[in-house]
């Protein structure tokens, strides 16, 4: 199923290539063009998170979050070119579940759009990978008694890998995700994690599960 | 004010004075009044110059002492016009009057200027604001639609975005007034989001980061540290030493009682002793500026003033060939810690 995302953005370039990233990522996307009454389209519109800027033609988008959140907590993201702290300081404090000052890195925008969808989903902690079975928050790998250990970088690069299963997810792209998650490491040490990881699952039981695809990425099957 | 230069400047009048008591005992030697009478004379005259003039010294005394007692404690010391009373001697209304004009010329003349300093300060925010989204929709078309050009162009489109930063903070930075907002911010949480925005630059020159212990709270403006961070690593990637085998930064940060210190360090190439007291001055660019990279000199500048306006002290310590380190102080708010409490 995609989820359905809604863009409220005035400048028409922006919101063009804005719903043409989202797309390309797997989403829905549904473009507001008619700036009168946007909380009211809000509602009407049934999206399942709300890209909202702040300088909106006919009325600010502080308001317009703040009216929206009275009746409905869908998540909504604010994207501005405002970028001092009182302005995120405001966003936050009427209900925005996150603040993205442009221009905006594309894969970090996706990463925290996913984010923010999975965070309304309530993931479970465990996830099915062929027989094999993943716990998120202890970091293992388990087949039947069989259990592996995976290190911090080795689950983020697993789960966005399993996230993406039979799709190529480039090596900017993990590297974005080690960074969103405070993990710092170069190109080098990306590649050490990938082999690691991959002789991880050859253990248990998995030896091919990872495909490097020359100049593309990598591609879990 | 002395009683012996208050004393000088009524010479002359003393002059004047005597002579006429001389001619006036001449006068009355003349008429043959009596000796007691011509002594009881000088002694009323004598006293009640004397008199008259301490009077007139200890009541200008204790105005003019009062002026430079206001002024030498004053900060805005073209503030003293407004807190000191008028005089009750003539020369001195005559000067308070004009005291009094002309600050209130310079008053507004400097809120002319500050009107003016915060229209162009508005205009660059807003320019700033406008450039951002063609900058936004530039990179989503990169993304969007990739060739063989794309990561010139998104290298290149970086640095058009940091160039409109710096245009952005040093407006912040030159105009007198107070825009930040501070409040407690996770050091870590900074430190993440400054590296995440730097990650392709970062990868670019392969550096190794060891970033640790981080996990304190100081008191500053989040936008205005994630600048300042973005200029010193910025400084970094242009001065990393082609000798090493692995270029390297370091951040972390240390804790005492009452301060928090940001230490960022890098192995490159160093700043001379000679240039190192001069780092933070407008237009600075030293041996390194001319020999590699290009250089503005304004980054350090802002760095240093914006630091300044929230608080903090920076300071660098470097060793040529071997090491530069920045370290950035922040100070514990008493105020915070006892509102928290």
């Amino acid at each position: 199923m995609k989820n359905k995302i809604l863009i409220i953005e005035d400048d028409a370039v922006l919101r063009q290539e804005l719903s043409l990233l989202l797309e390309n990522a797997g989403y829905e996307t549904l473009c507001l063009t008619d700036f009168h009454d946007v909380s009211g389209q809000m509602k009407r519109s049934r999206a399942e998170l709300v890209l909202l800027d702040i300088n909106l033609p006919e009325m600010n988008g502080e308001m317009i979050l703040q009216d929206f959140r009275k009746t409905h907590n869908t998540p909504v993201i604010m994207l501005t070119s405002r970028n001092t702290e009182l302005d995120e300081l405001l966003s936050m404090s009427y209900g925005a579940d996150d603040y993205i000052t442009k221009p905006y890195h594309p894969t970090i925008l996706l990463l925290r759009i996913s984010a923010v969808l999975k965070r309304m989903a309530k993931f479970s902690n465990f996830r099915n990978y062929h027989q094999l079975q993943a716990d998120l928050t202890k970091g293992t790998l388990k087949n039947g008694d069989a259990e592996q250990i995976l290190t911090k970088n080795e689950m983020i690069i697993f789960q966005l890998l399993l996230d993406h299963q039979g799709e190529i997810v480039t090596r900017d792209e993990l590297m974005t995700a080690l960074w969103d998650n405070d993990e710092f490491v170069n190109d080098n040490a990306l590649s050490v994690n990938i082999s690691r990881l991959r002789s991880k699952l050859t253990e248990c039981g998995l030896p091919n599960a990872i495909e490097t695809r020359k100049k593309q990425g990598y591609l879990l099957r | 004010m002395k009683f012996s230069e208050f004393f000088k400047e009524k010479i002359p009048v003393y002059a004047v004075e005597c002579s006429v008591w001389l001619l006036m005992l001449m006068f009355l030697s003349a008429f043959h009044v009596s000796i007691q009478l011509m002594i009881i004379f000088s002694i009323l005259t004598g006293i009640s110059e004397i008199g008259l003039t301490l009077w007139e010294f200890f009541r200008k005394k204790i105005y003019y002492c009062e002026l430079l007692h206001h002024t030498e404690e004053l900060k805005q010391k073209y503030l003293v016009s407004e807190i000191m009373e008028e005089p009750e001697f003539l020369e001195g209304k005559i000067f308070y009057s004009v005291l009094k004009q002309t600050s209130r010329a310079m008053t507004e003349e400097i809120s002319a200027y500050r009107r003016e300093n915060a229209e162009f300060r508005e205009f660059i925010e807003l320019w700033v604001h406008e450039v951002k989204l063609p900058i936004s929709s530039l990179q989503l078309m990169l993304h969007n639609h990739p060739n063989e050009i794309t990561a010139q162009a998104q290298e290149q489109l970086r640095k058009v975005n940091d160039y409109t930063d710096t245009v952005l903070y040093y407006a912040r930075s030159e105009i007198a007034e107070k825009d930040y907002l501070i409040k407690p911010i996770s050091l870590k949480k900074i430190v993440g989001s400054v590296l995440r925005k730097n990650r392709e630059d970062l990868i670019l020159h392969e550096i190794s980061l060891h970033v640790h212990d981080l996990e304190k709270e100081v008191n500053t403006d989040g936008k205005w540290i994630e600048y300042i961070l973005t200029q010193l690593i910025s400084n970094s990637l242009k001065y990393t030493d082609k000798e090493k085998e692995i270029p390297e930064i370091s951040i972390y940060a240390e804790e005492t009682s009452d301060t928090v210190k940001l230490v960022f360090r890098d192995n490159g190439i160093g700043i001379s002793e000679n240039d190192l007291p001069y780092i933070f001055e407008k237009s600075f660019t030293g041996t390194n500026g001319h020999t590699s990279a290009k250089s503005t000199g304004m980054g350090l500048y802002i760095t240093e003033r914006l630091c300044r306006k929230l608080g903090h002290q920076i300071s660098c310590r470097s060793e040529v060939g071997k090491f530069t380190e920045f370290q950035i102080l922040f100070q514990k708010n008493d105020f915070f810690s006892v509102a928290k409490k």
